[in-house]
């Protein structure tokens, strides 16, 4: 050890304190003597740190949860669920209590930056906001008026996403995507068609039974928790009786009174066989039918006839004595309501999968009752003045954001700059490798921006990477539909300030229209975004009474205290179709050679399947832990769920001479005119929780570019680089040693990579469950 | 001592700070210590260092990417904690030593921080300067005790370590001889059974 002397310290001390004497701006600390008392104990320990409580509105995931943010010290210490809210009443999931991760994420992107050496390298440089405003401002205006060359503007939800449509017409493009295609565009399609609204509310809490099909909400769903607790209120509070129907055990059928395996993509026959039932056995509603639907008994039960429960034992697997008892069952009990998700709809026949399921609850006019198959209720905002004009539409225009891609990739749709916000297409759509080459590619998207709080895949493609807040800096006015069928307005607000240099997403868009110019700027009059979302909330006469904005920032939610469900909403004045009544036989399926009534559509692809060429069908399921590509950064939700070997039935591993923890490839079977086949690799789990035809796989990990906590000890290989400190060489942070899955594929396989483009052609949203691959032995 | 490192580990290092660093008499009394500059500290001109250092800084304890988070949670966990995180049980131990001590902190960052540990040895050093000058003999003791409680139970457990981290992470003689000189001083100091 050094030699160091008393003289060595007092000549340092006294150099040190004459430098910092200028340095007068560092005072973290107050010193107070007065406060120690007896024994060096604090008399103050009681009264701790101050602690404020804010609510606030979660997007961890879709579903909008109230939330409590506790903030000492303007740190976030914890999140809670907020008892006010109509949705998840005081209840938060394991991935909203983790947004803390997120805020205080290490990996999070705080300065702006730019791309360095080409585009996809993933190496930048650190610039300001007011360098990277003008750099964007600059690409903008060089396409701006130009068809050839169009903005093109993705994000997740296009509805929520008010101020990226806005300004994407602002500037002169019709061309903003929302995501629903890979989620739930064939539901929407399904339900709309059927009673002409968007969606539906299964009113679980006050049904006696209740049927599910390709629904898990015990562990997933659009209002997971919200709609979770009012469904367990159903089975336990009101011994509602549970049935499902899957592919897999998933925790809902975990506590079902009964559970039954179906032929994967055969829904559809199993509903319309209980139909079938339902009509031959006189259990239904006549008088709802004749009255509030556009077509007869007679022509039901003339339609229905083929489905026999014979032929849907022989095609779905499930038992034709089953169909007759649980159809005869959810006839006779009342109310009853059915239950659906991404499962069941995420096929090629999607949206007649759904309409047959909506069938069972019309025909026992189960339809907007207490108890029964609810219409989605919902506030609308306003979309204040001055609204832009809608700009002249291009070839891609309104298609999906699945089909969008394909077309840039065809030299369809030119692209003269691309902005990503929040979304990440090459992680969460089908065949994400394309869309990577797609975005690297400067021909065929010339300049792309990212807004995003995370270096992300899609991200890791762009020119320029804006740095946004996350949820919890940023504000929204958020609505969902009710669960309690009494619509509600929530408030998304700051429960912190921004951190760094991150901006909220408001900030960004006006600061970025004002560069841009051209009389842009004009459409974001509001000083603040307070103005902004009191614009967005003018409409809500109620709220406005209530105290508006201000009630929101102290309640987090409000809903008229003397609205109840107004059920039978219909009755005023019809459904909104086109012929006021819901619409069993679709003219606009007719109109376009699809079949206008609820009909069984064999998937294809599966009738083929050879079990000599070891042939499986792929299901990647949702699970209460990661939201797609939005949880996998963050460290308590990956804690519990990073990995997602292949759940493989017994049976098919003992056929195949694979036993529990294999390693297993799974390689999608090619299509005609395809160059390259796709395969991922991961390990064997092997469960009776699977049916012995499906290999399936949890979504949400095996992120490749995200941070630490995603990547695992990849991270320590993919680290971005910023030029200009000198050192390329990665660090080696201490949180990555934590990470005590991140060796070996730990981290999981994104199975979306190896899902072709392939959508239901009415719906448009992507056939997630009709892949057919070959599973072997890794 | 403890002053002039608290500071260079707080933030990006104002021109102020490397001109006082800079200073002839300065570098003489840290070579005492083992800390020898190198050209790209001593020959740059001040600004293009300030904004090179800054540049560092923000590498090194910022991100985006692989970085050093600089806080005792990240480095020292309690045994329930699986999870590395900011403000974690050590970080609610040091606020409540600085509650215990009479320090009451007036900015937002989170107590655990590197800077505001360091810091701390050197409010309270000061604190204990004072009281042997007014002849409190008894408050001195005392505040000295803590110094040596805080440097065992918090400094001696996570400094040396991410001092190293550093020096290993940077290719900057400024941050890497500062890292080097922290870890000298937080070993003294810890080892010290009278008042130097």
């Amino acid at each position: 050890m050094r030699m160091i002397n008393r003289r060595d310290f007092l000549k340092l001390g006294a150099a040190s304190a004459a430098v910092l004497a200028i340095e007068s701006q560092f005072h973290p600390f107050v010193y107070a003597a007065e406060r120690l008392a007896e024994g060096g104990r604090s008399v103050n320990r009681n009264s701790g740190l101050p602690r404020s409580f804010l609510p606030s509105t979660c997007t961890q995931c879709p579903a909008g949860c109230g939330t409590i943010g506790y903030v000492e010290e303007s740190r976030l210490v914890k999140i809670g669920g907020n008892t006010k809210h109509l949705s998840n009443e005081s209840a938060l999931c394991a991935r909203g209590q983790a947004g803390i991760n997120a805020l205080y994420d290490p990996d999070r992107l705080l300065k702006p930056l730019k791309r360095v050496g080409q585009r996809g390298r993933n190496s930048w440089q650190e610039i300001s906001w007011e360098e990277a405003y003008r750099e964007v401002s600059e690409n903008m205006n060089a396409i701006r008026g130009s068809q050839a060359r169009d903005l093109v503007f993705l994000t997740d939800d296009i509805e929520r996403d008010a101020l990226g449509r806005r300004f994407t017409n602002a500037f002169g493009s019709a061309n903003a995507f929302g995501a629903s295609s890979i989620y739930d565009a064939n539901k929407r399609a399904g339900t709309s068609l059927t009673w002409g609204k968007e969606g539906d509310m299964p009113d679980v809490a006050h049904s006696k039974y209740i049927l599910a099909f390709g629904a898990n909400p015990y562990e997933s769903g659009s209002q997971f928790v919200g709609f979770a607790r009012r469904m367990i209120d159903g089975v336990l509070n009101n011994q509602a009786k549970l049935v499902v129907f899957d592919v897999r055990l998933t925790i809902t059928s975990a506590k079902a009174n009964e559970v039954f395996y179906v032929q994967p993509g055969t829904y559809a026959l199993v509903a319309l066989a209980m139909a079938n039932v339902i009509m031959q056995e006189g259990l239904y509603d006549g008088a709802f039918i004749e009255r509030w639907t556009n077509v007869s008994t007679a022509q039901l039960a003339q339609h229905l006839a083929e489905y026999t429960p014979e032929r849907a034992e022989a095609e779905t697997g499930v038992s034709a004595t089953v169909i007759r008892r649980v159809a005869a069952e959810f006839a006779s009990t009342k109310p009853a309501t059915t239950v659906t998700d991404s499962m069941l709809s995420a096929h090629k026949n999607g949206v007649q999968n759904e309409r047959a399921v909506m069938l069972l609850n019309i025909i026992t006019g189960n339809i907007d009752i207490r108890g029964g198959l609810c219409i989605p209720r919902q506030y609308d905002l306003t979309d204040p003045d001055p609204v832009p004009s809608t700009p002249a539409p291009t070839v891609a225009t309104g298609q999906s954001i699945v089909a969008a891609m394909t077309m840039i990739k065809e030299r369809k749709q030119p692209v003269g700059v691309l902005m990503t916000h929040g979304f990440n297409p090459v992680y969460a759509n089908p065949d994400g490798a394309s869309i990577e080459e797609t975005l690297k590619d400067e021909t065929l998207v010339k300049y792309h921006v990212a807004v995003t709080p995370f270096i992300n895949e899609t991200a890791a493609m762009a020119d320029i990477i804006l740095p946004e807040t996350t949820y919890l800096e940023d504000w929204d006015i958020e609505v969902r539909s009710s669960l309690e069928l009494v619509p509600f307005v929530a408030l998304r607000q700051a429960v912190v300030p921004p951190l760094d240099s991150a901006k909220p997403f408001f900030d960004i868009v006006v600061e970025l229209s004002a560069a841009i110019g051209g009389g842009m700027q004009q459409f974001f009059p509001w000083k603040s975004v307070d103005g902004w979302l009191k614009a967005r909330i003018s409409g809500i006469g109620g709220l406005t009474k209530a105290g508006g904005l201000d009630y929101l920032k102290q309640h987090g939610v409000w809903y008229d205290p003397k609205s109840r469900p107004n059920y039978g909403s219909y009755q005023a004045g019809g459904f909104p179709t086109p012929s006021g009544r819901i619409e069993v036989y679709s003219q606009y399926l007719a109109s376009r050679n699809f079949a206008p009534m609820p009909a069984y559509e064999p998937i294809a692809a599966f009738r083929t399947l050879s079990e000599e060429k070891n042939e499986m069908i792929l299901t990647i399921y949702d699970t209460a832990l990661q939201t797609d590509y939005k949880t996998g950064n963050c460290m308590w939700v990956d804690e519990i769920l990073h990995d997602n070997p292949a759940w493989i039935n017994p049976e098919t591993g003992a056929r195949l001479g694979i036993i529990d923890g294999d390693p297993v490839k799974l390689t999608r079977t090619s299509r005609s005119g395809e160059a390259k086949q796709r395969s991922i690799e991961t390990t064997a789990f092997l469960s009776e929780g699977v049916h012995p035809q499906v290999v399936a796989m949890a979504n949400g990990v095996g992120h490749t570019v995200f941070g630490h906590v995603a990547e695992g000890e990849k991270f320590e290989k993919n680290g971005t680089t910023v030029t200009g400190s000198g050192i390329p060489k990665f660090l080696q942070d201490p949180n990555s040693k934590l990470i005590w899955w991140g060796e070996k594929g730990g981290i999981g396989v994104n199975a979306k990579e190896i899902v072709p483009v392939d959508m239901d052609p009415i719906g448009g949203g992507e056939a997630w469950g009709d892949v057919v691959v070959t599973l072997a032995k890794g | 001592m403890f002053g002039l490192v608290a500071r260079v580990f707080s933030g990006r290092p104002t021109e102020g700070l490397l001109d006082g660093i800079r200073d002839s008499q300065m570098l003489e009394s840290l070579s005492a210590f083992g800390v020898v500059f190198e050209e790209d500290f001593l020959g740059t001109p001040i600004d293009r260092l300030a904004d090179d250092l800054a540049g560092e800084f923000v590498r090194l304890f910022i991100g985006p990417g692989h970085h050093i988070a600089p806080h005792e949670s990240v480095y020292v966990r309690a045994e329930e904690e699986d999870l590395p995180r900011l403000w974690g049980k050590a970080t609610v131990e040091v606020a409540n030593f600085y509650l215990e001590a009479g320090l009451e902190l007036s900015t937002h960052q989170t107590p655990d921080h590197l800077g505001l540990e360091l810091e701390a040895m050197a409010v309270l050093a000061e604190a204990e300067a004072e009281s042997r000058e007014t002849g409190d003999l008894t408050s001195a003791e005392e505040i000295f005790d803590m110094q040596l409680v805080f440097c065992r139970q918090h400094l001696q457990r996570w400094v040396p370590r991410i001092c190293s981290d550093v020096e290993n992470e940077t290719a900057s003689s400024f941050y890497r001889n500062m890292a080097l000189l922290t870890t000298s001083l937080v070993e003294m100091q810890c080892g010290a059974d009278t008042i130097f």
